[in-house]
């Protein structure tokens, strides 16, 4: 631009003026600055003035409380919250890398329109008008058949917004992926003591039998689970006995580790069961007052599974299955942890309820250092409450006895078969394309215009799953948020919990709040009224409402101040039972299902072999896919402190098996999805060996969490040029850091070769039942 | 902006058409294209009026159909200053690293910084905006110069001096740490004539305004 002259500048200014009456966005401030609320604090460094505010972290379903600590509007740090009754001041990593997650460069902070075919990653911006106008449009339209409008979320009971959505648009579809982890084991406690979960109280507990579980890396209450089970070891002494497949962090602070075969650790706890009742180790009174079952039917029907069939089938000494059984009998209290390494197999349901047969028959039922009920409020919706639509096929699928958490891995396949039909598909901060299972097939349904004719994706990053979106809402993350939560107690004392924004939204991103409200109002035809909230304080106010002793504590002020709530007065009330009975059809623990012999399966807890296991080949093995502490299922993808840690998924290998099939470590390998466990679009995956002892002979284990195809820069490991201009935005240290790209790559994700295989009970993913053969690349 | 020197009148005149040229930068750099800027861009007055300053723009902006010049307009703002993926951060935190920061970053320090000005001038940051973002630091000089000339034309001297040296210090601690970075990133990558010409508007006019070169001294023609 050449020197302006004094006329040559004015004729620019009026030009300019003519061009648009720009209306100035700034307003007056209308009252002095609000500062957020908190104690004083300042940087140590800096000096800078630092306030903090309690919240709720959602990086894993564990609900941990945490402290954000702001400095200048920037959230510069994420504790926890001494105050929460679960985790106790303490924070995991996946909860510390919460900044990484608000300040993701690769973020979305405004609504994007797809402009070429789906997938192909081209996008415009758009005003939130026009992304709002077109969605309440199609839906709008779409309405003529409430039922075609498919709500996927994370985990319907931590969406009640979501559900509410669904509901009062007059669909029933709210479906959740957390199903395919933790259906069969809710399953299985509801169908036996009639309560979805346990919480075994680790903290209190002299013997803990670990199976297929991990607390100290992964657990659905992680660090509040960890804390309490190193508490157990330290403070109490507890002896902690593992059955797993794999040398986890939980087996490093246990006293003993066996490897079991996968998917037989019923056999070994059925066997336990049998020495228990065959040596008179057993409970009597318990079983007699509290289960539909008598010892002499119970020993009759367990004497079929000898130690020493445990011993040939699962590879578990006969000898140290009877040392155990009479160590759990005679220690109390005593309890058992389960987790996937159990339950993730089409025999999921009859292993939980295997495992969870210890504690009934020795009587650690809902005591002290025993396996306890799960303790939660129950929050209301808030009137007018939407009427419940009915079920579909996609709440209740055929192929499954007892859905819980719905079948979520195959309701995309559902749409695809045309079992009922989708107009508009609603993907509400859900990655189905990385965490369930079969993602070709997945991704096939997603392109096809002519099955998912719309839709809209509400996330603030641009995963896997958005990228197949016609519209994508930026949706604000859970630092710029509201919400109550509730979980169950670790202290068997029930707890109501708030997520408020710790900073403003970053940029144009909206809660799901303001989201679904506009939707609902601009979709009307009855929907808005279920959203006509003055204030997202209204909402809030009446999810609590029913929350006996927290209005007189303060209501949501009180929340907002400490971020958690319980009844000062209450004490664990052990052996809740004893006052009502279970909340089962019999009033007792059903031993024996009767819901599950009018079903046609087997009503005692047994062991089911998985057909996929009969014979194993030469060159093949069971794959295993482990969680780590690290990552939570397409969710932390693109979090940089966590993926500097992990980013990276070897196949672990056995030596001996590794010289078996000639395989040394560091080869390039390939596993090729065995015919025996079903059909899937991809069939193999490439990866590197890593030969440890720490795995089982019949077992290769890789980790979930890496292996993404899109998120972002930083899950694809993508190098950053500190000087090319279009990174300037990843001139943040951190960012520069992405190093692994180019050692030894950011992973394989195993699950796109798992075929949707349920468990027909639970219709929890049957992750175990995979054999793949492995070959030299 | 100073305007020392000049008559009132003049001062008044000069302080009103530095609002227009903020004011239409806040514009382009802090929201989508719509056909209606578009066709206010083509008009004559405006093409004239930049030509003289060496500024002009290629056929990709002038012989294509208005509708479809704001669709390819709008992707190029979302390639741009969107993403998703690379793009270019258009935030002063980005661009300048803070005393206490070890390097740039998104919502910095320098963004605290700016919104505390804000909040001197009166001005509540609006919903949805980063303080620190392109468009609206520009909107906040508009906003200034606005009020200096209201100021001006009350007779009120005082009031419009005060906010001569705001925008002074505002351009000292913050247009001038990286406008003429960001801008040169645009002019780089831009695909569009439209934007490259803009950023080397915004650079030229910020660094004219703010080192006081528009002092009421302006030459009436320059040769």
């Amino acid at each position: 631009m050449r020197t302006i002259s004094r006329r040559d500048f004015l004729r620019l200014g009026a030009a300019s003026t003519a061009v648009l009456a720009v209306e100035s966005q700034f307003r007056p401030l209308a009252r002095a600055a609000e500062l957020l609320e908190g104690g004083r604090s300042v940087n140590r460094t800096s000096g800078l003035p630092r306030s903090f505010l309690p919240s709720t972290c959602t990086q894993c379903p564990a609900g941990c409380g945490i402290i954000g600590y702001v400095e200048e509007s920037r959230l510069v740090k994420i504790g926890g919250n001494t105050k929460h009754i679960s985790n106790a001041g303490t924070l995991c990593a996946r909860g510390q890398a919460g900044i990484n997650a608000l300040y993701d460069p690769d973020r979305l902070l405004k609504p994007l329109k797809r402009t070429g075919a789906r997938g192909q990653d081209s996008w415009v911006e758009i005003e939130w008008e026009e992304a709002l106008a077109e969605v309440a449009q199609r839906m709008a339209a779409a309405r003529s058949n409430p039922q075609s409008l498919l709500f996927l979320t994370e985990d319907v009971e931590r969406d009640p917004l979501g559900r509410r959505f669904t509901h009062a648009y007059g669909s029933p579809n709210a479906i959740g992926s957390a199903g395919i982890h933790d259906a069969n084991k809710k399953v299985a406690t509801s169908l036996t003591w009639g309560a979805a979960g346990d919480i075994p109280d680790v903290a209190r507990c002299k013997y803990v039998l670990v199976f297929g579980a991990n607390p100290l890396e992964n657990n659905p209450n992680f660090v509040g689970m960890a804390r309490r089970f190193v508490d157990g070891i330290q403070q109490n002494q507890s002896k902690v006995v593992v059955f797993d497949v794999r040398l986890s962090h939980t087996t490093t602070f246990s006293h003993e580790l066996h490897y079991v075969a996968p998917g037989k650790m019923a056999l070994v706890a059925l066997a336990m069961a049998n020495v228990i009742m065959q040596d008179g180790l057993y409970d009597r009174d318990f079983i007699e007052r509290w289960t539909n079952v008598s010892p002499e039917q119970l020993a009759q029907h367990l004497a079929q599974y000898s130690p020493e069939r445990a011993e040939a089938e699962a590879g578990v000494s006969a000898l140290d299955i009877r040392r155990l059984a009479a160590e759990f009998a005679s220690t109390k209290p005593a309890t058992t942890i389960t987790d996937s390494v159990l339950s993730g197999f089409s025999n999921g349901v009859q292993n939980e309820r295997a495992v969870m047969l210890l504690s009934i028959i020795t009587g650690n039922i809902d005591n002290r250092g025993g396996l306890c009920m799960p303790r939660q409020y129950g929050l209301d919706e808030p009137a007018p409450a939407p009427p419940q639509p009915g079920v579909s096929v996609f709440t209740n699928p055929e192929n499954v006895a007892f859905p819980s958490q719905q079948a979520v891995a195959q309701v995309l396949r559902q749409a695809k078969d045309r079992q009922a039909e989708v107009r508009v598909l609603m993907t509400h901060s859900v990655n189905p394309l990385y965490s369930s299972p079969d993602e070709g097939l997945n991704e096939d349904v997603l392109r096809d215009e002519n099955v998912i004719p719309f839709h809209v994706a509400i996330t603030p990053y641009l995963n896997e799953t958005a990228a197949f979106a016609d519209i994508i809402m930026p949706e604000t993350t859970y630092m710029e948020d509201w919400e109550i939560e509730v979980r169950p107690s670790l202290e068997q004392v029930p707890f109501v919990a708030l997520r408020q924004p710790v900073v403003p939204p970053l940029e144009s991103a909206r809660s799901f709040f303001e989201i679904a409200r506009d939707l609902a109002s601009r979709i009307g035809g009855g929907m808005e009224q279920f959203f006509a909230f003055n204030s997202v304080s209204d909402y809030l106010k009446a999810r609590i409402s029913s929350v006996g002793g927290l209005a007189n504590a303060g209501g949501l002020d009180y929340l907002k101040q400490h971020g958690i709530w319980f009844d000062p007065k209450s004490r664990p009330n052990y052996g809740s039972y004893e006052a009502g009975g279970f909340s089962t059809p019999s009033g007792r623990i059903e031993v024996f299902s009767p819901r599950l012999a009018e079903r046609g399966f087997a009503p005692l807890p047994s062991y089911e072999t998985v057909q996929a296991f009969r014979e194993l080949g030469e060159r093949e093995l069971v794959l295993t896919i482990y969680e780590t502490a690290l990552h939570t299922d397409g969710k932390t993808g693109n979090c940089m402190w966590l993926n500097e840690i992990q980013h990276d998924n070897p196949a672990l290998i056995n030596p001996e098996t590794a010289a078996r099939l000639g395989i040394e470590d560091g080869d390039k390998i390939k596993l090729i999805r065995s015919s025996k466990s079903g059909e899937a679009k991809e069939r193999s995956i490439e990866t590197e060996a890593f030969l440890t002892e720490g795995v089982h002979p019949d077992v290769i284990a890789m980790a979930n969490g890496v292996g993404h195809t899109g998120f972002g820069r930083i899950a694809q490991g993508e190098k950053f040029k500190k000087d090319e201009v279009r990174h300037r935005e990843l001139r943040d240290a951190n960012f520069q850091l992405v190093w692994w790209g180019d050692h030894g790559g950011t992973g394989v994700n195993a699950k796109r070769i798992v075929p949707i295989e349920m468990d027909p009970i639970g219709g929890g993913q049957a992750w175990g039942d995979m054999v793949v053969s492995v070959a030299k690349d | 902006m100073t305007f020392s020197g000049a008559a009132s009148n003049s001062r008044i005149e000069l302080a009103r058409a530095a609002q227009g040229i903020y004011s239409l930068l806040a514009r382009i750099f802090g929201s989508l294209p719509t056909v209606r800027l578009v066709r206010s861009m083509r008009e004559e007055q405006m093409l004239d009026s930049l030509a003289a300053l060496g500024i002009s723009f290629e056929a990709d902006f002038l012989s294509v159909d208005e509708e479809r010049l704001a669709r390819e307009l709008s992707r190029e703002y979302t390639r741009l200053f969107t993403g998703p993926g690379t793009h270019i951060a258009a935030y002063e935190s980005v661009y300048v690293r803070g005393e206490g920061e070890t390097s740039p970053r998104l919502w910095g320090q320098a963004t605290g910084e700016v919104a505390e000005f804000y909040r001197e001038l009166g001005l509540e940051v609006p919903e949805g905006k980063t303080p620190d973002h392109l468009g609206l630091e520009l909107e906040a000089m508009a906003v200034m110069t606005q009020a200096q000339a209201d100021r001006l034309a009350a007779g009120d001297d005082a009031g419009a001096g005060r906010l001569a040296a705001m925008q002074e210090r505002f351009c000292r601690e913050h247009l001038l740490r990286w406008i003429p970075a960001v801008c040169r990133d645009v002019e780089q990558e831009s695909d569009s004539s439209f934007y490259r010409s803009m950023a080397s508007l915004a650079a030229g006019f910020v660094e004219m305004s703010c080192t006081g070169v528009i002092s009421g001294n302006l030459p009436e023609e320059v040769a």
